[in-house]
């Protein structure tokens, strides 16, 4: 018998609760980190939850490594202590009455050695320290430790580094990315943080009011973003418009030429700010998205300058520090802003969503 | 500084401390304090300490052995069901002893209800028994350690459960290990104020188990007793019973209501 590849997570998870109405499908392969983004409320921790077993399934089907854990037509429902995921919550949420020894051994059993574990999450100077004692990265690492000593096979991580100060982040983000290497089989985070997501994660799937709207790799992500929140995020420039064929009008009269063929009716615009080119004279050949902005402001990030441009378009530009010193930019200068249509991505917005 | 109270006001509220004070300090006031040791170890005062402590200590553990299950029975439940019964477990706390005795007694008396099933059965008979007194100190100390851990299992994180279970724990690891030991201060702070209800109990002790010297009279009904006959060694007892409420209060302040 041959044994085909099969992922470590294959999921379906649809339920109501609340306004929110989840309908998400998952696929987690072996050794891989998923990032869930998205908006509050989009329902991230509760898919979590409900890949836990501890929100029921309206319907839908969760397996973990060939094991079923629910499924239609099955009425027996693995329970949360039987199905072997571990879970990290943002607080930590370890047992206030015991200290960081028996935090970390509760889930692992009398005999479990977790002195390398300790070891190398760098808790083992905590052993005899209660909850109460630790700071919130420290709490965070003896999280990641109780959770692993258990040896789940897959491990879910809520937020796991929202509480930690950003001097202290990326010791914890690094701590949560060798642990993950070293110990697991795959991994779900939930964060809202991109350099978490892009950091620790393999492929991201982006959530919005219970739906994936995107799934991919961060790469695909960061340059082909499918909606306007992760846009946003990417900082990327939003436009609404109305579509037809491969050119949108925005609600001005601008006509903005895109690398699509097919649009009609509502489309949303969006341009990456890297992709975004500036000159003092008018560019030669009449480049179709081509506009004369003001400059408002000038930001510089490391070796990066992010132009905020007033006009027909109000966007940002990013160009490099060297060539934004080169062309002299200053707030209350005029320049011409040109976009190659293929940069200019598309997507027609089927039914209104608020 | 927080600011001044307008001075009606402070004034009532003087009044209500010497309003509860005063007939305190008049009890001290008249203690025989040279007679003290010759009062207390007298016969009768004796017998009634040993089984107020005896009865009232017993009644707050079954409290505690039938009150946590109960509370935590109640802290998962929600709607109607759980103000019903809740309500008929805390009714012995606002009902009047005396009445709360009589419904023991049509229960559990020789022919009560349950009392003449187990009369037959097992020959126990509460009435007028060391039995009654701890079954008349139980039906009303229960109601606290119900309402003090219940309240403290349902402020705890529910998240705390579901991190318990993806670390493998069934039900009972998850009871024994995690949710009572973190309402461990309420456990023990009802198991006081049980105790403290049931050491102070007379209506329901009188009406179900009487008034029987070295049987079943305790402490409070020997004070009301002595009262009539020997009031040095009434106010002896008195002083017996308040000291022990004013140890168990202060040990608790933290426990029962927020210092500071």
């Amino acid at each position: 018998m041959t044994k085909s590849p099969s992922p470590l997570l294959d999921a379906r998870v649809v339920l109501q609760r609340g306004d929110l109405s989840l309908d998400v499908e998952i696929v987690v392969e072996r050794g891989e980190t998923v990032a869930i983004m998205g908006p509050n409320g989009a329902g991230k921790t509760t898919l979590l939850y409900a890949l836990l077993g501890w929100l029921p399934l309206q319907s839908g089907w969760v397996l973990l490594d060939n094991e079923i854990f629910e499924a239609p037509g099955q009425d027996q429902v693995t329970s949360t202590q039987d199905r072997n995921l571990g879970m990290v919550f943002q607080d930590g949420l370890l047992f206030p009455h015991l200290n960081v020894v028996e935090n970390i051994s509760f889930g692992a059993g009398k005999d479990a050695d977790n002195h390398d574990l300790m070891e190398r999450l760098d808790v083992l100077p905590l052993s005899e320290k209660y909850p109460a004692e630790l700071s919130a990265g420290q709490t965070q690492r003896v999280a990641l430790a109780r959770t692993l000593a258990a040896r789940p096979k897959m491990v879910f991580l809520d937020e796991p580094l929202a509480s930690i100060d950003l001097t202290a982040r990326i010791d914890a983000r690094n701590s949560i990315r060798s642990a993950l290497e070293q110990s697991l089989a795959g991994a779900l985070l939930v964060t809202h943080d991109p350099t978490d997501a892009f950091a620790l994660a393999q492929k991201v799937l982006v959530l919005e009011e219970g739906k994936v709207t995107q799934f991919g790799t961060p790469v695909q992500i960061r340059s082909q973003p499918k909606s306007r929140w992760v846009a946003d995020l990417m900082g990327w420039n939003v436009f609404h418009g109305v579509g037809h064929g491969s050119s949108v009008t925005l609600a001005d009269g601008t006509q903005l030429a895109t690398s699509e063929s097919d649009l009609s009716g509502e489309t949303m615009v969006m341009i990456s700010p890297s992709s975004v080119a500036l000159f003092l004279e008018r560019p030669g050949g009449s480049p179709r998205n081509s506009w004369l902005c003001r400059i408002q402001r000038v930001e510089h990030l490391d070796s990066l300058a992010r132009i905020s441009l007033s006009g027909p378009l109000d966007l940002y530009a990013d160009i490099t520090s060297d060539a934004a010193d080169e062309l002299d930019l200053t707030p209350g200068r005029d320049l011409w802003v040109s976009i190659k249509a293929t940069e200019v991505r598309a997507n027609t917005i089927l039914g209104r969503r608020h | 500084m927080t600011s001044r109270l307008p001075v009606s006001i402070r004034v009532l509220a003087v009044f209500a401390v010497s309003f509860v004070a005063l007939p305190l300090l008049s009890l001290l006031w008249r203690v025989p304090w040279a007679r003290l040791a010759t009062l207390l170890t007298r016969n009768a005062v004796m017998d009634a300490l040993l089984l107020s402590v005896t009865t009232s200590v017993v009644a707050a553990l079954i409290s505690l052995a039938l009150g946590v299950p109960l509370a935590l029975q109640l802290s998962r439940m929600t709607g109607l069901a759980v103000s019903a019964i809740r309500a008929v477990v805390v009714l012995p706390m606002i009902l009047p002893p005396v009445v709360g005795g009589a419904a023991l007694l049509f229960a559990f008396g020789r022919n009560g209800l349950v009392g003449s099933v187990l009369a037959d059965i097992t020959g126990l008979v509460f009435p007028y028994t060391i039995g009654g007194v701890v079954l008349a100190n139980t039906f009303v100390a229960l109601p606290f350690v119900v309402i003090t851990v219940e309240g403290a299992l349902r402020a705890i994180d529910p998240r705390y459960e579901l991190a318990a279970s993806t670390l493998g724990a069934n039900r009972s690891r998850l009871t024994f290990k995690i949710v009572l030991p973190m309402v461990r201060p309420a456990l023990i702070a009802g198991g006081f104020i049980a105790w403290a209800r049931a050491l102070g109990e007379f209506g329901a002790t009188i009406t179900f188990a009487g008034n029987i010297q070295g049987k079943t009279q305790t402490l409070p009904l020997a004070v009301f007793v002595a009262l009539e006959s020997d009031r040095e060694a009434a106010l002896v007892m008195s002083v017996l019973l308040v000291s022990v409420s004013l140890i168990v209060l202060v040990s608790l302040r933290d426990r029962w209501w927020p210092v500071r």
